[in-house]
């Protein structure tokens, strides 16, 4: 063990330099992501950062000296606990400045769900029955319209639009966009699968 | 000590995923916590346990710090409520109230302050081995070249920023980070043979 330490930080100082710095806060966060990786690989690198830290805490404080050889241990038995913890992902992004960074993800999804929903609104508005271009290729499921003139209901490429009882049109696009961004839709009903649509209609009908 | 954002690019790395960056604060602050739950706690074998829940609470807690406070506040805060809890839930007696606390505070002269460490369960062993590392650091620190020395110090003891002390010493920031890690080097070469685990267990 001895060896191998000292092997390290003759092989390294310059990683040791980060790592003090990274002890007073001054390091960015490429360095810091440098001196984690170094912690992770090399044992001159965590008995460096326990000793600089002891350091600091005994040049503060001469009781906070107590028995430091025992963090070793902690940190082993803490580590066991820690593997049956989920590892925690912030939502946060690594890079800097965070908080701008975050914010300005939001919005631009917030504006980009919002257009969609214009877009589908443009969709529901402009397609009706009566301007459907006659099918070409696979029959999209229509529901039946009993009290109203049944309309071919027409697909070009692939599925994109249904239309029941005349009234609900829902483009496909629209909807996988949807449920790929449910965790964007908040409690926007938009969210919702067809399918618990449908489940709805049922306990309508029956009553 | 340290400035309240001097953790913030440990904890964007916990937050991101990565526990070994967890791990570093956890050795970062074993001691102070461990510290600071002996005050509030009588029974020494519950500080350990307690400081182990203390920082696997903060683990999961983590992505909802915000870094309004310094980490370590938020990390007190943890620290003080999960020793309550456990206390309540082992119903032991045992919450020393914060009146004692102070008088326990004030009472530390050099006499008291053995008696002190003894009733608090420590071994005589350990009160010396504590002992050898204050004056081995006193000692390096003394040894150190004028330079080397005023510069952890007005980091360690002081607090000031790298740029702030470039300025005290009238020196290039780069200078200033090369003499602290040259003096907690040479701090570092005397302690590591006190700091040796004694059951060889690696970090």
């Amino acid at each position: 063990m001895e060896t191998d330490m000292s092997g390290d930080l003759k092989r390294d100082p310059e990683a040791l330099e980060r790592l003090s710095a990274l002890v007073d806060g001054e390091l960015d966060a490429d360095g810091t992501a440098q001196v984690c990786g170094h912690w992770r690989e090399s044992g001159e690198a965590r008995t460096a950062w326990h000793a600089y830290h002891v350091i600091g805490d005994l040049l503060r404080s001469d009781d906070l000296a107590r028995d430091p050889a025992r963090d070793a241990s902690f940190l082993s038995a803490l580590r066991m606990r820690l593997r049956d913890e989920p590892v925690v992902l912030a939502p946060a992004p690594i890079a800097t400045p965070a908080r701008r960074a975050r914010w300005s993800w939001k919005a631009s999804s917030a504006v980009a769900a919002s257009f969609v929903v214009i877009a589908g609104a443009a969709v529901l508005l402009s397609r009706g029955p009566a301007d459907v271009p006659v099918a070409t290729a696979s029959v999209a499921p229509v529901a039946p319209a009993p009290d109203r003139q049944a309309a071919p209901m027409v697909v070009a490429d692939e599925p994109q639009a249904l239309v029941a009882s005349g009234k609900l049109i829902r483009d496909a696009r629209l909807d996988r966009y949807l449920a790929a961004h449910k965790q964007f839709a908040g409690s926007s009903a938009l969210g919702v699968p067809s399918g618990y649509l449908r489940n709805a209609t049922a306990i309508e009908g029956d009553r | 000590m340290n400035g309240s954002d001097a953790d913030a690019p440990l904890i964007e790395r916990v937050k991101a995923g990565d526990v070994k960056a967890f791990e570093m604060l956890v050795v970062k602050y074993r001691r102070r916590i461990e510290r600071l739950i002996g005050r509030m706690v009588r029974d020494v074998d519950l500080v350990p346990d307690i400081a182990q829940e203390t920082f696997i609470r903060a683990y999961r807690a983590i992505p909802q710090f915000r870094g309004e406070s310094a980490f370590y506040t938020w990390l007190y805060r943890i620290a003080v409520n999960t020793a309550k809890k456990q206390l309540m839930e082992l119903k032991r007696d045992p919450l020393v109230t914060e009146s004692a606390r102070a008088a326990r505070d004030e009472d530390e002269e050099p006499g008291s302050r053995v008696e002190n460490e003894l009733t608090d369960g420590e071994t005589p062993e350990a009160v010396l081995a504590s002992k050898q590392i204050a004056s081995a650091v006193n000692f390096a620190i003394e040894a150190l070249s004028d330079d080397l020395r005023q510069a952890i110090t007005l980091r360690e003891i002081d607090g000031f920023s790298y740029e702030e002390i470039a300025e005290l010493m009238n020196c290039p920031i780069g200078t200033v980070r090369s003499r602290i890690f040259r003096a907690r080097e040479a701090i570092a070469a005397r302690l590591r043979p006190l700091l040796d685990t004694r059951d060889g267990e690696r970090w």
